[in-house]
C-alpha cells in the first residue's frame, strides 16, 4: 500500500462562538464567571475598607470618602449586584444539580428569575440604604 | 441576535473563513431562498470560505437537507455533507444551522428568517465542507464502554427487566449520536481533549442506570475525574440543542448525584 501523503495543512476548526446564537443560559453562565472574577476585586476593596476601619478614624474617613464619591458609589452598587447575581446563580445551579427544571420552559423561567431577583434585590437594598441615609430607625 | 462575535474573531489563520463564490439563481420561478454555506476543500491550497447559493423554494422540500441535496444535484455537485435517513433517526446530518446545532433533515427552512447560514458542527475539525472529523467523539464514546457489562456465566435466557426498571432508561437511550449537543457545549470547545462532552455522558448514564448492568461502580470510578465529568458547568446549550429533545444536562446532574450518593 502506498504511504499516505502527509497533509500539508492541519484541518481547519469550525467556528464556535462566532456563529453560535447566544442563549440566555449561556450568557448567564458567562455572567456567573464574570461576576465571580469581579468579586475577587470587590473583596479586595472590602478588605481595604476593614483595614481602614481598624487603622483609626482618619483612615476610615478617607476610605469613606472614596466609597461615597461618584466613582466609588457605582462600583459599590455593581459589587452588591455581583454578589447577589453570583449567589442566585449558585442557587440556580443547585436546583439544576437536583435534576429539577431542566425541561422547557422551566429552565428559561428559572434563569430569568435569578437574573430578575439579583436586579430587584440589589435595587431594593440601595433604594432603602439611600432613602434612610444608612441610618435605619 | 446573531452571535456575540464577528465571523473571524480570534480565529487561527488556517480556519479563517473567506468570502466565497456567489452562485446566481438559475431556472428559478418561485420565491428565492438564500443559503450561505461553509466550504472547505482539503485538496485546494486555500482555507475555508462561505459560498452563497440561491434556490427556488417552491421547487424544493421544506427542510434544510432538501435544500442541500437540491444544491448538490442542480447547482454545485462538489458540495459535501453527511446524510442518510432524512428523517431524524440516523444522526448523520447534524450541523450548525442558523446559529444552533440541529439535524438538517428536521430543520424547516421556514423557521429561519433571512439567509440560512450553514456551518459544520461547532468547534470540530473539518474534513471537507460540512463533514467533520468524528474520530475523537467516537473514541470518547468507546471509552465509557457503551455495552452491557456483566460478571459470571451467561444466563440461559434473556436478562429480564421490570417495566419500572426499563422506564429508568427513557429519555436516555434515544440518543442517535449526532453530537449536536457536544458541538454546542462551550466547555467542550475549550476542554474537548479531556472533557467527555454531553453526548458521551448521556450515554454513560444510560448504562449506569441499566438494571442489568453490573459494572456501575467501575463506570463511576472511570468518570470521577476533574475533566471527564466535572467540566460540565450546566450551561444548558446541550439540552437546548438536542434535536431529539433529550436532556444531557440532566443525565450529567444525575451522574454527579450518583457520585455524591455513593460517598455516604
Amino acid at each position: 500500500m502506498e504511504k499516505r501523503e502527509e497533509r500539508r495543512h492541519p484541518r481547519p476548526l469550525a467556528p464556535d462562538l462566532q456563529t453560535y446564537r447566544p442563549t440566555l443560559t449561556m450568557t448567564m453562565s458567562i455572567m456567573h464567571r464574570a461576576t465571580g472574577i469581579a468579586l475577587y476585586a470587590g473583596f479586595i476593596g472590602m478588605a481595604a475598607w476593614l483595614a481602614a476601619l481598624a487603622a483609626g478614624p482618619q483612615a476610615h474617613a478617607a476610605m469613606q470618602q472614596v466609597f461615597t464619591s461618584w466613582v466609588g458609589l457605582p462600583i459599590l452598587i455593581a459589587f452588591t449586584w455581583a454578589i447577589l447575581h453570583h449567589a442566585f446563580g449558585g442557587v440556580r445551579h443547585l436546583i439544576w444539580d437536583l435534576s429539577i427544571a431542566h425541561t422547557y420552559p422551566w429552565r428559561e423561567y428559572l434563569t430569568r428569575a435569578t437574573l430578575i431577583a439579583s436586579l430587584v434585590c440589589a435595587s431594593l437594598f440601595w433604594i432603602t440604604l439611600l432613602w434612610t441615609g444608612g441610618h435605619p430607625s | 441576535m446573531k452571535s456575540f462575535l464577528p465571523l473571524n474573531w480570534g480565529v487561527e489563520a488556517g480556519s479563517r473563513i473567506a468570502r466565497g463564490r456567489i452562485w446566481p439563481a438559475a431556472n428559478t420561478k418561485g420565491a428565492i431562498r438564500t443559503l450561505e454555506i461553509y466550504r472547505y476543500d482539503p485538496d485546494a491550497h486555500s482555507g475555508p470560505r462561505l459560498d452563497v447559493y440561491h434556490i427556488d423554494q417552491n421547487d424544493c422540500g421544506p427542510m434544510v437537507l432538501d435544500a442541500l441535496i437540491k444544491i448538490k444535484n442542480e447547482i454545485d455537485p462538489t458540495l459535501t455533507f453527511r446524510r442518510s435517513c432524512r428523517e431524524g433517526v440516523c444522526g448523520s446530518c447534524s450541523m450548525n444551522i442558523g446559529g444552533r446545532n440541529w439535524l438538517a433533515c428536521t430543520q424547516a427552512m421556514d423557521d429561519i428568517d433571512g439567509p440560512i447560514r450553514v456551518f459544520p458542527l461547532s468547534h470540530m475539525r473539518v474534513v471537507k465542507d460540512l463533514v467533520i472529523d468524528q474520530s475523537r467523539l467516537f473514541d470518547q464514546h468507546r471509552l465509557i464502554q457503551p455495552w452491557l457489562r456483566t460478571e459470571g456465566p451467561e444466563p440461559e435466557r434473556e436478562r429480564l427487566q421490570s417495566p419500572e426498571e426499563r422506564a429508568e432508561l427513557d429519555g436516555f437511550y434515544e440518543c442517535i449520536l449526532c453530537f449536536s449537543c457536544t458541538g454546542g457545549c462551550p466547555s467542550y470547545w475549550w476542554n474537548g481533549d479531556r472533557y467527555l462532552g454531553p453526548a458521551v455522558l448521556l450515554n454513560a448514564y444510560r448504562w449506569l442506570v441499566d438494571s442489568r448492568d453490573e459494572a456501575t461502580g467501575e463506570r463511576l470510578d472511570d468518570l470521577e475525574d476533574p475533566f471527564r465529568l466535572y467540566r460540565c458547568h450546566t450551561i444548558m446549550n446541550c439540552t437546548k440543542t438536542c434535536p431529539k429533545g433529550l436532556e444531557p444536562a440532566k443525565a450529567i446532574a444525575k451522574i454527579k448525584a450518583m457520585l455524591v450518593a455513593r460517598q455516604q
